[in-house]
C-alpha cells in the first residue's frame, strides 16, 4: 500500500546529520567562492597580458608606418 | 485463455496513478511546454514502466540495461549531455564583466540551506544532500549527484528539478520583489559590447578546468565535459563536430536521458510520502537560491562604485536562458530603456559553471 502517512524512512532532528549539513554549508561556499575567485583573477590576468600584447603591437606597426611615411 | 488477462489481474492502484502522473507529465511537455525534451520521455517511460510484468525493467530489458549501462556504470548519460550544453554556451557575456561570476556563486545558496532543511525533516545526509541538488537547477548535475550519493529518490529529484526549472518565470519574480525595492529593480547598467579576444576564450575553459579541478576534483566530471564542449565550439577548427554536439548529439542523449530515467519511476520507488516533501523542499531550493543571488547582489553594491542592478543575482541559477529572460522582462517592466539580457546571461551562463562545481563539492563532502 502507499507509504503516505508513514515516517519509517525519516528520522527527524537527527542533529548529528544537521551538524554534518551546517559543515557541508559554510566549506562548499567557502570552496566555490575560493574557485570563483581564482577563475575571476585569472580572467583578468588573461584579459590584462592580451591587452598588453595588442597594444604593444598597435604601437610597433603605428612606429612603422611613421617611420615609412618619414622615408 | 488466462494469458490474455493475466497481466491486467496484475494492475494495482499504484500502477494506475503512475499512469496518471506520466500523463501529466505528457500534458505539461506538450500543452504548458514545459521542458518538453525530458518530460515527455519521462512521462511515457512512467508509463511503460508501470505496466505489469513490463519487460524493460526485467534483466535485459531495454531500459534497465540503458540505465546501468548509461547512468549506473559511469554517469555516462548525464556527462556527456554536459558536453553538448558546453558546446551550446556563449561566455563572452561573462568573460567582459567576470565580476558576474560572483553572482553564479551566491546562488547556489539554495542548495545548501535545503540540505540543512532536509536533515532536520530526517533525510538521511545523502538523501537531504540529492535533494539539496535541486536547486543547482541543472538536471544532469541532479542526475549525476543523487545517483552518485546512491539516493532513494533520483526519480523524484529529476522529476521535481525539470519541472521547477520550467516554473522559473514564475517562481521568481516574486522572490525578487519581494528581496528588492522599485529603485533598486530600476538601477541602469551599461553594456558595452567589447570584443572578448579568441584567445582568452579558448583560455578560459582550460583555466576553470585546471583552478576546479585542483580544488574541487570531485567536480571535474561535470566541469571537465562542460568546458570541453566549450572548447570545441571556441576552438574555431572544430566547426563541424561543435555543431554536431549541440544538435544531434545533445538531442541523441537528451531522447535516451529522458526515457532511461524513467527507469526509477517505478510506483514502488516514486509513490512515497517523501515525494510530496522533496516537492516541497525543491521549491525552497530554487527560492534560496534567487534569495542568495540577490542579496549577493545588493552586498556587493555596498564595495563598488558602479551598482549592479540586484535582479541580476536571480539570473545567477543555472537554468539557462529562462533565468536571463526572466530578470530582462523584469527590467524592462520597471524600466523600457533598461536591457539587462547580456549582464543577465553573463552571470547565467556563471550559473551553469557553478551549480557544475557544487555538484562536485557536495558528492565530494557527503562521502
Amino acid at each position: 500500500m502507499w507509504n503516505l502517512l508513514a515516517f519509517e524512512n525519516l528520522t527527524p532532528l537527527n542533529w548529528t546529520n544537521v551538524l554534518k549539513a551546517l559543515t557541508i554549508l559554510w566549506q562548499g561556499l567557502l570552496a566555490i567562492f575560493i574557485v570563483i575567485g581564482l577563475i575571476i583573477i585569472a580572467v583578468k590576468l588573461i584579459n590584462g597580458a592580451i591587452n598588453k600584447i595588442e597594444k604593444a603591437k598597435a604601437e610597433k606597426a603605428a612606429q612603422a608606418e611613421q617611420e615609412t611615411k618619414t622615408e | 485463455m488466462s494469458f490474455l488477462y493475466e497481466t491486467i489481474i496484475q494492475i494495482t492502484p499504484q500502477h494506475v496513478a503512475m499512469w496518471i502522473i506520466g500523463g501529466l507529465l505528457i500534458y505539461l511537455a506538450i500543452k504548458k511546454d514545459m521542458e518538453p525534451a525530458l518530460l515527455l520521455p519521462m512521462g511515457f517511460g512512467a508509463i511503460l514502466v508501470n505496466i505489469p510484468m513490463s519487460p524493460v525493467i526485467e534483466d535485459g530489458g531495454i531500459l534497465k540495461s540503458l540505465f546501468q549501462v548509461g547512468i549506473e556504470a559511469s554517469e555516462a548519460m548525464p556527462l556527456l549531455l554536459f558536453i553538448g550544453i558546453g558546446a551550446m554556451i556563449d561566455f563572452g557575456p561573462l568573460l567582459t564583466n567576470p565580476k558576474l561570476f560572483i553572482l553564479g556563486g551566491a546562488a547556489q545558496l539554495g542548495i545548501f540551506i535545503t540540505i540543512i532543511l532536509a536533515t532536520l525533516i530526517g533525510f538521511p545526509l545523502v538523501d537531504a544532500a540529492s535533494i539539496g541538488i535541486i536547486g543547482a537547477a541543472d538536471g544532469p548535475t541532479a542526475i549525476l549527484v543523487s545517483q552518485i550519493l546512491k539516493s532513494n529518490y533520483t526519480a523524484a529529484i529529476v522529476v521535481v528539478a525539470y519541472s521547477y526549472m520550467a516554473l522559473v518565470p514564475i517562481v521568481q519574480p516574486a522572490v525578487v520583489r519581494l528581496c528588492t525595492t522599485k529603485n533598486e529593480r530600476k538601477i541602469k547598467m551599461r553594456y558595452s559590447a567589447k570584443q572578448v579576444p579568441t584567445l582568452t576564450r579558448i583560455l578560459f575553459p582550460v583555466v576553470v578546468t585546471v583552478i576546479a579541478g585542483l580544488i574541487a576534483p570531485d567536480s571535474l566530471s561535470l566541469v571537465g565535459m562542460l568546458m570541453f564542449g566549450n572548447l570545441i565550439r571556441e576552438c574555431g577548427v572544430l566547426k563541424s563536430l561543435s555543431e554536431t554536439a549541440q544538435t544531434t548529439f545533445a538531442n541523441i542523449i537528451t531522447l535516451l536521458l529522458g526515457i532511461t530515467i524513467a527507469f526509477q519511476m517505478q510506483a514502488d520507488k516514486f509513490l512515497q510520502f517523501e515525494t510530496l516533501i522533496i516537492m516541497a523542499l525543491g521549491l525552497f531550493a530554487f527560492v534560496f537560491d534567487t534569495v542568495g543571488g540577490v542579496m549577493c547582489a545588493k552586498l556587493m553594491n555596498l564595495f563598488s562604485k558602479e551598482k549592479i542592478n540586484p535582479m541580476l543575482g536571480a539570473a545567477g541559477i543555472s537554468a539557462f536562458p529562462m533565468a536571463a529572460r526572466v530578470v530582462e522582462k523584469m527590467g524592462i517592466k520597471e524600466d523600457p530603456s533598461n536591457h539587462l539580457l547580456m549582464h543577465a546571461v553573463g552571470a547565467n551562463v556563471s550559473g551553469q559553471i557553478a551549480s557544475a562545481i557544487v555538484g562536485g563539492l557536495i558528492i565530494g563532502l557527503v562521502l
